[in-house]
């Protein structure tokens, strides 16, 4: 019959079709090539303009094409010499005078010199400078204190504070202080974040939008030359879509691998890189309002959430449970005497039962997902399900990142008792000073959202800023913590070991506490 | 015809004019505001307040929307502050990259579709039809984000047969095979529940004209019944086939948007979810309204192919 | 009811469909009593159990909670969702659809523009920020799956409406001085809602497909509240490494939506009354062909039906409408068939050349000899090559058996290129003659319209010019005047007589009037309830009808000039030919009929050319 002829002509054809498709492809997923590293990244850039940007993401992509007066020394979070090859601080802790590196040119051939120093920090920090609408500078304020900024001599620039401000040296080497080419910023203007041109061990070659960013060596650079003639980034935004590349080999590098998936790059193929960093992953409780003004339903709240469980189960052992306010990566000014709350859900029904909050009602604000808050979701419902058990009706409301910043940075209350928050700094000072003192209420423009306020902590983290000596400040800052650990004003639930996997072709690759991602000597073969 | 073509290119203006309005207001609704996203963690009023007035955002409502319609109009689509970069170029790219996603699901979806259901009509009850309902309730059955990472896990994960994401290989691509390779995928998943559509409406349409006086007559002329099934009854069906299509493709394109988060492709759709997660105004509101007004020119044009088809329709 | 669940359960998908579907309503409807986990505890030192295992018979997913409970929860609330949805989005997008198509014009104009705002919208960014402005939760979720489907709704229901609008009903009730708002609510509403109900009920499957989507982008149930959705949504994370976590909800989601589209398909096909009548299927290209007995001896006929059987097999019931029919034409002569509707003769004609609708049509008996050559169970090809080259058809009512999209010169020109390698031009020329043989003036012109742009007469014409095309030796009229006015009737036939004469060609006439069968044909046979009842010449059976039923349909015919006659219509209907009942067909109307004529066969009857099957017929033959 005609009928079943043609279709099964044309389901033939289709076959075809498909056998030629098939065909076409091939079995050619060859392995990326030599000598050219290719690292997943979680999101396409913002920007390459270091003074432009905030996200973790586009620091790790920067810190290879850019350099800063000073750096994180290796491992540590402690600063060493980088473009500035030493310096000296005023008795007073407002004057920084640094000696430049000589012979140190940008990509585009310009050398480096004190008046690009003194181009960068105006850019940034003075509304009138001409390229100041190259920005915004959302992070400007990491130099707020900085009054001025003068070359002394071609090689020598001097920074002038309106007040000793302990954290300068430290936020020089965060990926804002990074100095950018003043050429390249006036020959592109506003189109410079796509053009970038640093001192860095690598030099940006072209940006192909969500496909990836390519860098290559520089073959001038002052140090020692890069590993890689070239570094694609690859943005793979959906992190299963990221873990699958890497399986098929169609990426070098990925960081940030899903907790669950890790289990799949037990193979002698791939190789697992972990390093804790300066992270804190906390719930902010209100200290205003309702059950968590009482301190007990506070500690309470630490007993009862069983912290070991979230690290090791829910976070597949990527982080380690927080034992206060401080991470332990900011190790000189830790205070090892401190151990977390246990996990100790009588003790929690104890305190409950002692302040008669039995069966309270809390309010739970859950982000979807959100720079650093690893799986926001399911470390919720596993903090609700364990304060659930201890007798406090916990209801969540989850909201997506921005909206939950909206909701959280003006105060919790009036609307919600507990937040997941998480903060990666790049000094001990930054998060309590923003988050703890009764000065940084959010009225008056911090991010204590809870409300917690101790006199005497506003005090230590006062004297902890201004002072100038490490070691002073580490004793303050340990006071602070069994203070702030006796208080409860949060949850300390986590900190964070940040991961990444490479494959077998990758060599001397290594994660850096500050969270951001030198490639510099990393080999590929 | 050429009235009839510019009368409904009138007719779609105060519907695009519309839209703008729509965006507009949609995104000045939803709270949370672009600095607070591009601060992040640092959002503090004072730094919210202070990036308000770089990025303009501090004018009244309806001041900012007449400013943007006017810019708009001169070609200006404004600046995105989440990619840095003007919105026009963004949206442009990546409009591309999904057109090509989109269109190459649409064919296929239409083709295939039309195709089972025109089998399936002709065959009712047979094999081939219970064959081909039972596959094309898989498609419409399982979630097409489900559905790619599947096919990921099993083409390009476990067979190593087809790239797992992105539009070209990074290195030695960019030619047709290589788009090709990497297109297969996410461009079948895309189809998957369209296809299922198009197929059970196309095999109704079909079983419908079947039954037409005007089919006996063909059969009765001794027209060769392929002829019969791929000639009179295939146009027939066409006439409400055709209008099936045309929201069918808007369902393609808005379906785009898990493909291209699964496929990692370079996409509109993706980036429009992007953009709405950092409130980025300007790049939404640029953006919906060139997928807007691209919908609304396809429909246009399906409406123009329709009355081409049928003669009936006055034009 | 029982009626429709047999129609239901007749097709076996649907079937399956309900019985997947009450499976999953059953299960969720006594889950709050199963002995099942809380759903909601955690266990994260028992993540990702494999199903089967220890306590958790579908294991559990990323922090331990119980996936069969969570799956059976999360079912109910899906399906809740679903189905609130799908009624909201139906409820509102039914009543925008409803009132811009009911009041039209200006109304219509502006409701609909806005439809289209929305429509081109990317639905799934609509959704995104309607989420994102209301805040999160499941209920606005709902909220946001709904409204974005409110448009396609609104614009379906308003097609229907429209089209609803300019019906005499909807005019009556305005002529009767109903208000706008009940006659939407009591005429119009009730004839939408069938669509609605199907739409919707379609719909609960998308609706449970998008909430997942949407929770996909991490908008949907708050947790730890399982829907199916989210289910799927936290699942991803471990999909390569634990994929039974994202199989579960994901086969259960397969599940509903196949099942809820599986018995949608179902009960629409079974409310819809051509189903009832076996229509809905799709005929195929022949009539099927099922004969049992033997096959009757050739004769010298130019075309010669043999006790021919055809058969409508409808579920159970078996309808003969044509019950052993013989019936010859020799070339020149014209044999007119008439009887009432559903007498058979209609059919008997379509089975000549396998034009049954099949199914539900089966040839069970009897052969049709063109030729000498039987037609009946001929392979397709050697039918086709007949088809409209030797024996063609001229169907009543021209508009709805021409095709309305191919201009008449193609339809007639294909009606030649099927039988004959002819050029394209060549086939034109043809076609311009055949339309000058069959008188319509300016045919130059006139081929290249569409049938909907020509009158009733003139199609009528291109029917049977069509017919004309590659000479044949006979042609089937099929009622080819019924749907005329008088003076085009007397033209038409006037032009089949022509031809006959012309031409030698044999046709079968079919009606019922035998006003026309007076005018044309030189025999006649009368049918009823699928059996020729009384045949031979017409002036003869005109003048002297024998069979009492003859005799009536003869008087139901005005006659002109015959003054004021009484119209005898004839009491009763034809008897329904799935039950048949013994013995004469027609005597339970017959005022003649005695106690023999209700019992055995009777036969036709009568000398060579004059039958009658008639116990006591009216005239002796």
């Amino acid at each position: 019959m005609t009928l079943l002829s043609w279709t099964r002509r044309s389901l033939m054809a289709a076959a075809g079709a498909a056998l030629v498709a098939g065909g076409l492809s091939g079995a050619a997923y060859a392995q990326t090539p030599p000598g050219v590293l290719i690292v997943g990244q979680i999101a396409e850039p913002k920007s390459l303009d270091p003074a432009a940007v905030t996200a973790v993401n586009d620091f790790r992509i920067l810190v290879n094409v850019y350099e800063g007066l000073t750096r994180y020394k290796s491992g540590t979070l402690e600063v060493e010499p980088s473009l500035a090859t030493s310096w000296d601080i005023s008795d007073d802790g407002t004057e920084y005078t640094f000696t430049l590196r000589d012979g140190v040119s940008f990509h585009d051939g310009t050398p480096f010199d004190a008046e690009a120093v003194k181009f960068n920090f105006d850019r940034m920090l003075d509304e009138s400078h001409p390229y100041h609408d190259t920005g915004p500078f959302p992070l400007s304020f990491f130099f707020g204190a900085v009054e001025s900024t003068d070359v002394v001599d071609a090689m020598t620039v001097k920074f002038t504070l309106n007040a000793p401000y302990a954290p300068f040296l430290s936020n020089l080497a965060y990926p804002t202080g990074l100095m950018v080419s003043p050429a390249a910023v006036a020959a592109n203007g506003k189109e410079f974040g796509r053009n970038p041109v640093g001192t860095g061990p690598f030099k940006f070659a072209e940006w192909r939008s969500n496909e990836a960013v390519v860098v290559e060596r520089n073959d001038g650079y002052w140090g020692e030359a890069a590993g890689t003639e070239a570094v694609v980034f690859r943005p793979i935004t959906d992190a299963n879509t990221r873990v699958a590349e890497m399986l098929a080999g169609g990426i070098d590098l990925m960081v940030e691998v899903p907790p669950t998936s890790l289990g799949q790059f037990g193979g002698d193929e791939f190789a697992v890189a972990e390093q804790a960093g300066p992270h804190v992953w906390f719930l902010i409780l209100n200290a205003k309002e309702g059950p968590f003004a009482d301190k007990r339903i506070r500690q309470a709240a630490n007993y009862a959430i069983n912290k070991e469980a979230i690290v090791n189960d829910v976070l597949e052992g990527t982080a380690t449970v927080a034992a206060g306010p401080t991470p332990p990566a900011f190790a000189w000014a830790y205070n090892e005497a401190l151990d977390p709350y246990p996990y100790d859900p009588e003790k929690a029904k104890a305190l409950i039962a002692e302040a008669g909050m039995e069966g309270a009602d809390l309010t739970f604000y859950v982000t979807e997902g959100g720079s650093g808050m690893l799986d926001p979701v399911p470390m919720g419902t596993a903090i609700q399900a364990d304060l659930q058990a201890v007798g406090l009706n916990v209801k969540i409301e989850t909201y997506e990142w921005n909206t939950f910043l909206g909701e959280v940075n003006p105060g919790l209350e009036g609307k919600a008792d507990m937040a997941e928050m998480a903060w990666m700094t790049n000094d001990p000072d930054t998060l309590p000073y923003l988050a703890l003192r009764s000065g940084a209420w959010p009225d008056k423009g911090g991010f204590n959202s809870g409300y917690y306020a101790n006199p005497k902590v506003d005090e230590l983290l006062e004297a902890a800023r201004t002072a100038t000596d490490q070691a002073e400040r580490a004793e303050l800052y340990r006071e602070m913590q069994t203070i702030v650990q006796e208080d409860a004003p949060w949850v300390f639930v986590a900190n964070w070991k940040q991961n990444a996997v490479t494959n077998d072709r990758v060599e001397n690759f290594g994660l850096e506490p500050s969270f951001l991602l030198h490639l510099q000597g990393v080999v590929k073969n | 015809m050429v009235s009839y073509i510019l009368k409904r290119l009138l007719s779609a203006i105060p519907v695009l004019l519309g839209i703008t309005i729509i965006v507009f207001l949609i995104m000045s609704l939803i709270p949370g505001d672009p600095a607070t996203a591009i601060l992040g963690s640092y959002a503090t009023p004072e730094n919210v307040e202070k990036l308000n007035r770089d990025l303009g955002l501090d004018k009244p409502m309806v001041q900012r929307y007449f400013i943007w319609l006017g810019n708009m109009l001169t070609g200006d689509f404004g600046r995105s502050f989440s990619l840095n970069r003007p919105v026009i170029d963004e949206v442009l790219e990546r409009f591309n990259a999904t057109l090509i996603l989109a269109g190459t699901a649409f064919t296929l979806c239409s083709l295939l579709g039309i195709l089972a259901g025109v089998v399936s009509a002709a065959r009712q009850y047979g094999f081939a039809d219970k064959a081909i309902t039972f596959v094309v309730l898989i498609g419409i059955s399982v979630p097409s984000f489900f559905l790619g990472m599947m096919m990921i896990l099993l083409f390009a994960v476990n067979l190593r047969w087809l790239p797992v994401s992105g539009m070209f290989a990074i290195y030695g691509g960019g030619d047709l095979p290589d788009l090709i390779r990497h297109l297969t995928m996410p461009a079948l998943a895309l189809a998957a529940v369209a296809t299922g559509v198009i197929a059970r409406l196309s095999r109704s349409a079909m079983l419908e004209v079947l039954r037409q006086d005007f089919i006996r007559t063909a059969r009765a002329k001794g027209v060769p019944e392929r002829r019969v099934i791929m000639g009179h009854a295939l146009r027939a069906a066409m006439v409400s086939i055709i209008p099936i299509l045309g929201i069918q493709a808007g369902f393609v394109l808005s379906g785009a948007v898990y493909i291209e988060i699964v496929f990692q492709w370079p996409g509109v759709g993706r980036m429009l979810v992007d953009a709405i997660l950092k409130r980025d105004l300007l790049l939404v509101q640029g953006g919906v309204v060139i997928v807007a007004a691209c919908y609304v020119l396809f429909n246009i044009a399906v409406d123009v192919a329709q009355s081409l088809l049928d003669p009936r329709i006055k034009t | 009811m029982s009626a429709f669940f047999k129609l239901l359960f007749r097709n076996r998908l649907a079937a399956m469909g309900a019985v997947v579907l009450s499976a999953i309503l059953l299960l969720v409807l006594i889950t709050p009593i199963l002995p099942l986990n809380d759903p909601d505890v955690t266990a994260t030192a028992d993540r990702f159990k494999r199903p089967f295992s220890e306590g958790h018979l579908l294991g559990t997913d990323h922090l331990g909670r119980d996936l069969l409970s969570r799956l059976l929860h999360g079912t109910r609330l899906s399906l809740a969702i679903g189905i609130a949805a799908a009624l909201i989005a139906a409820t509102i997008g039914s009543a925008i659809g409803i009132i811009a198509g009911y009041f039209g014009g200006r109304t219509d104009n502006i409701i609909m523009r806005g439809v289209d705002m929305l429509m081109a919208f990317p639905y799934i960014l609509l959704a995104l920020a309607i989420v994102a402005a209301l805040g999160p939760g499941l209920m606005n979720a709902l909220i946001a799956v709904a409204a974005v489907n409110v448009p396609f709704f609104a614009r379906n229901i308003r097609g229907i409406t429209v089209g609803l609008a300019g019906r005499e009903f909807i005019d009556a009730a305005r002529l009767a001085g109903m208000g706008h708002s009940r006659i939407i609510l009591t005429e119009l509403l009730p004839n939408v809602l069938p669509v609605i109900v199907i739409a919707m009920s379609t719909t609960v499957g998308w609706m449970i497909l998008e909430t997942a989507g949407l929770s996909f982008l991490g908008l949907g149930s708050q947790p730890p509240q399982a829907d199916l959705g989210s289910m799927l949504g936290e699942a991803r994370s471990a999909m390569i490494s634990h994929p039974h976590t994202s199989i579960v909800p994901g086969i259960m989601i397969f599940l509903i939506v196949m099942s809820i589209n599986l018995l949608g398909d179902g009960v629409r096909d079974a409310l819809d009354p051509r189903l009832r009548s076996g229509a809905l299927s799709r005929p195929r290209a022949t009539t099927l062909v099922e004969r049992v007995g033997d096959t009757p001896a050739a004769t010298d006929d130019l075309l010669a039906i043999q006790d021919l059987e055809t058969q409508f097999h409808v579920g159970q019931r078996v309808y003969r409408a044509v019950g052993g029919v013989s019936l010859a034409v020799k070339p020149g002569e014209c044999l007119g068939v008439i009887g009432e509707s559903g007498s058979g003769k209609s059919v008997t004609a379509l089975s000549v050349m396998g034009l049954v609708a099949s199914p539900p049509g089966v040839i069970t008996g009897g052969a049709v000899r063109f030729q000498g050559e039987d037609l009946i169970g001929a392979p397709y090809e050697s039918l086709r090559r007949k088809r409209g080259d030797r024996v063609a058809y001229i169907f009543q009512d021209p508009l709805s058996t021409l095709h309305p999209l191919y201009r008449i010169g193609q339809q007639l020109a294909e009606a030649i290129k099927s039988h004959h390698k002819v050029s394209n031009a060549e086939a034109r020329e043809r076609a311009i003659q055949l339309l000058n043989d069959v008188r319509i003036p300016n045919a130059e012109a006139r081929v290249d319209n569409y049938p909907h742009e020509m009158s009733g007469g003139m199609r009528q014409r291109i029917g049977i010019a069509m017919a004309l095309a590659n000479a044949p030796d006979v042609i089937i009229a099929d009622e080819p005047t019924t749907a005329l006015d008088v003076t085009v009737q007397a033209q038409i036939l006037t032009l089949l007589d022509d031809l006959r004469r012309d031409r030698g060609l044999a046709i079968i006439f079919i009606t019922h009037d035998f006003g026309v069968v007076a005018q044309l044909c030189d025999r006649v046979a009368v049918m009823y309830a699928g059996r020729i009842v009384e045949e031979g010449p017409t002036q003869v059976v005109l003048d002297a009808p024998a069979h009492p039923y003859t005799k009536r349909l003869i008087a139901c015919v005005p006659e002109l000039g015959g003054g004021r006659r009484e119209l005898d219509a004839i009491p009763g209907l034809p008897p329904v030919v799935d039950d048949l009942p013994a013995g004469c067909a027609f005597a339970p109307r017959c005022d003649k009929a005695q106690d023999t004529c209700r019992a055995g066969t009777i036969a036709l009857a009568g000398p060579s050319s004059r039958a009658v099957r008639c116990l006591y017929p009216e005239e002796a033959i």
